[in-house]
């Protein structure tokens, strides 16, 4: 199954290339990609200055690497996949700090009431509540624009525990927004 | 296609359409439903993810600054009161806790000993004990503040117990203290005090004890 390819709050590069000088330096594609990348690790570590690390990281591997890249059009997902395993290895690394992150989240609730977009702050907490398995998923669907069998290639799951992940994303943001949760469905998250 | 199964691929990809799909939501009225409250919650979603989210700093965030630190604040408190309470009560016990502790294996020892070490450990001390030896593990005349000072440990019941008897040694007053993962109590005497040390074992009972079985000879200096 192919995802639809919905407006996705991150600017494609095909629109940043339209009526760009051909010549443009791949150092400028890749900087010129650097807020993108940097709300993308953001969501991904609920940690600014973690985010920061992770895309300087990022970018430092991509240039690097930039042999590898023949199409340009195809920069952001190359990248954003760069951010998603860099974020991975640190992930793996600071298991326990990024853990205790969500003792300080709990703090910031009362904040809500001083937001005038209260709906929204409590779904944008609830996103950065949501357990990584179905955050990161969620992530590369919604900012990334991936497809359900991209997501699974990168994640090194079946397509069915890739819907999966991404329904019960959903269905838990669902519960946050006082709408009902559908069932839960019982489907094996077996690697393809 | 069932309703389970709609609900998933809606739920995974609201704005997916496939042909298997569509034609269960033309005839599934809460399905249709739940993929336009989906739909919403993925708008939603969307504009929540428009900017970056507020940065959460790990347990030291703004509101918690006046908890660190009237826990600072306390535990600093705390920790002066409990140096205040476990201090020695004075030179005389500090200096107790010492000896004992240049003298580790006399806790250790498991043994009796002989009468004539007892009678060697307590010579010029002026004392007499009514301790029968098979209690006694460790007994030496230890040099302590000029004097050579009788050093025994009794076994009781909850453990070895060190008695130190300071014929020269003249207190106004019972006096306790707790240094080191041991607790003592010096005693006055009528020729001196008696130091009574342990580390667990009844320390009121093992000195009232110490205080009837060392007796004091008459002269003797």
């Amino acid at each position: 199954m192919r995802n639809s390819q919905p407006e996705s709050p991150v600017t494609s590069i095909s629109e940043r290339l339209s009526g760009a000088d051909p010549q443009t330096s791949i150092t400028e594609l890749f900087e010129s990609m650097r807020p993108d990348l940097l709300r993308f690790a953001h969501w991904l570590a609920r940690d600014r200055s973690l985010a920061e690390d992770i895309v300087q990281e990022s970018l430092l591997r991509a240039w690097r690497s930039r042999d590898t890249l023949k199409d340009r059009g195809a920069a952001r997902a190359w990248l954003l996949t760069i951010v998603r395993r860099e974020h991975a290895r640190l992930y793996e690394r600071k298991r326990l700090e990024l853990v205790s992150l969500d003792d300080a989240l709990e703090s910031q609730v009362p904040a809500k009431a001083a937001d005038p977009e209260g709906d929204l702050f409590t779904l944008r907490h609830a996103i950065m509540r949501l357990p990584i398995e179905y955050r990161e998923p969620l992530l590369l669907q919604v900012l990334g624009g991936f497809s359900t069998e991209e997501i699974a290639r990168e994640l090194a799951l079946s397509s069915t525990a890739v819907l999966t992940r991404l329904f019960r994303a959903r269905n838990k943001l669902r519960a946050f927004c006082g709408m009902s949760p559908a069932p839960d469905v019982s489907t094996s998250e077996a690697a393809p | 296609m069932s309703c389970e199964h709609s609900r998933l691929q809606i739920g995974a990809d609201p704005e997916g359409r496939s042909a298997e799909l569509e034609q269960h939501l033309q005839e599934c009225e809460p399905c249709r439903q739940f993929r336009a409250e989906t739909r919403t919650l993925d708008a939603h979603i969307r504009r929540a993810l428009e900017r970056p989210p507020e940065s959460a700093t790990p347990r030291f965030t703004a509101s918690w600054r006046p908890w660190a630190l009237a826990a600072s604040v306390l535990l600093a408190m705390l920790t002066v009161l409990a140096v205040w309470l476990l201090r020695p009560s004075d030179t005389l016990a500090r200096e107790v806790v010492a000896h004992v502790q240049q003298e580790p294996e006399s806790w250790l020892a498991q043994q009796h000993v002989d009468a004539q070490s007892i009678d060697t450990a307590l010579r010029g001390a002026g004392v007499k004990l009514d301790i029968t030896s098979d209690r006694i593990s460790y007994a030496q005349s230890c040099w302590f503040r000029d004097h050579y000072v009788p050093h025994l440990v009794v076994q009781t019941a909850e453990g070895p117990v060190t008695v130190i008897i300071l014929r020269s040694q003249h207190v106004s007053g019972r006096r306790t203290f707790h240094e080191a993962g041991m607790s003592g109590v010096i005693v006055p005497a009528p020729q001196g005090s008696i130091a009574v040390v342990t580390r667990g074992a009844n320390l009121t009972a093992a000195a009232a004890q110490m205080q009837q079985d060392v007796h004091w000879l008459a002269g003797a200096h």
